[in-house]
């Protein structure tokens, strides 16, 4: 726990010229992608998620984190999800085409990251002890939100992966006490099940196998377990 | 009452995951209740044994496999499915999967211990004990479940026939 | 009504027996069912199933009519609802004597009726090793974490094996991903080694091993080798996938 606070502290005071520009980039590109998108655009996304995941596999977790326990695991997590991105951009799998659907919750998903050292703030925490945009949590909630804006197409495989992060960051949060990581959890739910539906529901055919009503009361049931899961550690944090 | 929730869950979990594993080989619909209720009554018979009568773990998976064999010989009629369909999701959770994991695991011990003598006769001994666990295990379970088979060739042979 | 000519139903049994050994049915019951078919249209069949193709000879048994077939067994994905289908299918030709119009036509129905819905896959196989888990002794938080990972590794198996990846590469790929994800439970003082040990075991070849088994043990000793020999190599690209996590985590592990 204090060696946790302690790391992001280091980690925090040594790098916030690079999460500056970091920051600034995604701002860049998050916003041309959105008013002027073009091939080249696309590309130059694709290499900056994977700079900043390759960024949060070695810069974060194997220099920064080397302290804390397992950082090998999630070092190598990260640079799986950074080869699915290389993938991605050499296929040109995700197309990140506009939809028009979930403009809210994508777009409050972009915003997230820049709000994490204010709830940290909000906390009484002081800086450098705080939640930075550029962090494993913030940068999954950017990605998701990236991806559920263009959900035309989406690697599904980063997704899943995006989500057991999120599913670790909550059990995170019940065992280290950091409230910070349930907004990435609570937007997760209705995200989880916006992919699953276009995924696989949008276009089945008709004779499917069950039938798309059973699969789709599969889908919230398996999503509202989750909600009452998370509601339920929730309100355990706060009773603490 | 203990015993009874604690042989209850084992068979429902067992069902769970039988109807899992099922579902990657593409069953029809109607056979997955078969399943499940074959993998409980497998498990729970293969837990009973082993927990109460203190059978080992080869003999308890044999009477369980025995078990959904002629189960699967006797509802395969009622769903038109050849056994296979049947026992072998419902045999898959009795896999020993913690033996093969281990199994795994003293091999990559080993030879990461290959210059201390104690430790790579550990491994070596962990990894032989596991592996013939695992295989006997397995074995007996593909045989157990196909006995039947053999037992009643007729009826076997005629799960899938529709009007007698 | 014309007896169908012995070139005509062969062409039928060579399709119907090579689909039924692709798609993962034990040797002595593809032979059953296609001798089956043969007898309602009165020809006598001789068949040899080997793993990659599948001899067979119709013979007239009134006029000496031959007709030869070698077929290659195509790689299907295993499904038990065509194994019961067709295996149906064989009884009703032999009791309704169906003339070989009607049985190409429910043939091609049976093989063309929609597969397993993916997300179904997923879900139950999610809910499985989450169980499995369970039966190992792990505890909740385990089983949560085994799920997740579980779906991860199978989504991987499901797109790598769609795109005509090698097996054995898709096996290693899924296996290394789904242990990679349920070793993150090692943060957490819950039962880590029991999440790892089961989130590879929904890629257990179970169909193959035991339908080598019961061949094996009828007789079809080579096909039964054959489908053991393949049902060992997946497992080891199981072992190789697994054996990279537990690589980076064996420190921890002890």
């Amino acid at each position: 726990m204090k060696i946790f606070w302690d790391t992001i502290a280091t980690y925090n005071s040594c790098t916030w010229p690079v999460q500056a520009i970091i920051i600034i980039i995604a701002i860049a590109l998050t916003a041309l992608l959105i008013n002027r998108p073009s091939h080249a655009i696309r590309i130059a996304m694709k290499v900056f998620i994977i700079a900043v995941y390759l960024w949060i596999a070695i810069g974060y977790y194997a220099v920064f984190c080397a302290e804390r326990n397992y950082t090998r695991v999630m070092t190598i997590f990260w640079i799986v999800l950074a080869v699915a991105w290389v993938w991605d951009a050499i296929t040109d799998y995700t197309t990140f085409e506009h939809s028009t659907h979930h403009r809210v919750l994508a777009y409050s998903l972009l915003m997230l990251p820049l709000f994490y050292p204010l709830i940290s703030l909000l906390r009484g925490m002081s800086i450098p002890f705080v939640a930075s945009p550029v962090m494993p949590s913030s940068v999954a909630t950017f990605t998701i939100g990236l991806l559920l804006l263009f959900h035309r197409r989406v690697n599904f495989f980063i997704v899943l992966l995006l989500c057991h992060w999120s599913l670790i960051g909550l059990t995170k949060t019940y065992y280290f006490n950091i409230p910070e990581d349930f907004v990435l959890a609570v937007v997760c739910i209705p995200a989880i099940y916006i992919f699953f539906h276009d995924n696989f529901l949008s276009n089945a055919s008709a004779t499917s196998k069950p039938s798309i009503r059973v699969l789709n009361a599969m889908l919230i049931t398996g999503c509202s377990v989750i909600g009452i899961f998370l509601l339920a550690s929730i309100l355990i944090v706060f009773m603490k | 009452m203990m015993i009874a929730l604690n042989i209850l869950s084992d068979a429902f979990f067992a069902a769970i995951a039988a109807m899992g594993f099922g579902a990657i080989s593409d069953p029809s619909m109607r056979s997955f209740k078969f399943i499940a209720i074959l993998a409980a009554l497998g498990h729970a018979c293969r837990y009973s044994l082993m927990t109460f009568a203190g059978f080992d773990i080869a003999t308890g998976s044999l009477c369980g496999a025995l078990l959904i064999g002629f189960g699967s010989i006797w509802l395969g009629k009622k769903v038109y499915s050849p056994m296979t369909v049947l026992y072998i999701p419902a045999l898959l959770p009795m896999i020993p999967g913690r033996f093969a994991y281990n199994m795994v695991f003293s091999q990559i011990m080993f030879l990461q211990s290959m210059d201390n003598v104690a430790e790579r006769t550990k491994y070596m001994d962990m990894f032989f004990s596991n592996t013939m666990v695992t295989c006997t295990v397995v074995f007996l379970l593909a045989v157990g479940a196909t006995v039947p088979m053999f037992l009643f060739p007729k009826r076997a042979y005629s799960l899938t026939r529709h009007n007698r | 009504m014309a007896r169908e000519t012995i070139a005509e139903v062969g062409k039928f049994i060579a399709e119907y027996s090579a689909h039924l050994m692709g798609c993962g049915v034990h040797t002595s019951r593809v032979i059953r069912n296609s001798k089956r078919i043969c007898q309602s249209f009165g020809y006598d069949l001789n068949i040899s199933a080997y793993p990659k193709n599948i001899i067979l000879t119709l013979r007239d048994t009134e006029s000496d009519g031959l007709f030869n077939e070698v077929v290659g067994t195509p790689a299907l994905p295993i499904s038990f609802e065509h194994n019961s289908e067709l295996s149906a299918l064989s009884w009703e030709a032999f009791d309704k004597h169906l003339p070989l119009s009607t049985l190409w036509q429910k043939y091609k129905e049976i093989i063309s009726a929609p597969r397993i819905n993916p997300l179904f896959v997923l879900i139950m196989v999610g809910l499985a090793n989450a169980s499995f888990c369970r039966l190992f002794g792990g505890d909740w938080l385990s089983m949560v974490i085994v799920f997740s990972a579980t779906l991860s590794g199978l989504f991987l198996k499901q797109k790598m094996l769609a795109g005509k990846i090698n097996e054995y590469v898709t096996f290693i790929a899924s296996a290394f991903v789904a242990s990679l994800c349920a070793s993150t439970a090692l943060i957490f003082h819950t039962t880590a080694d029991i999440a790892l040990a089961t989130s590879v075991l929904y890629l257990v070849p179970g169909v193959p091993l035991i339908n080598g088994v019961i061949d094996i043990v009828e007789g079809h000793t080579l096909s039964g080798f054959a489908r053991l020999t393949q049902a060992s190599l997946l497992i080891l690209s199981i072992a190789i996938g697994l054996s990279f996590t537990l690589w980076l985590v064996k420190d921890n592990l002890l």
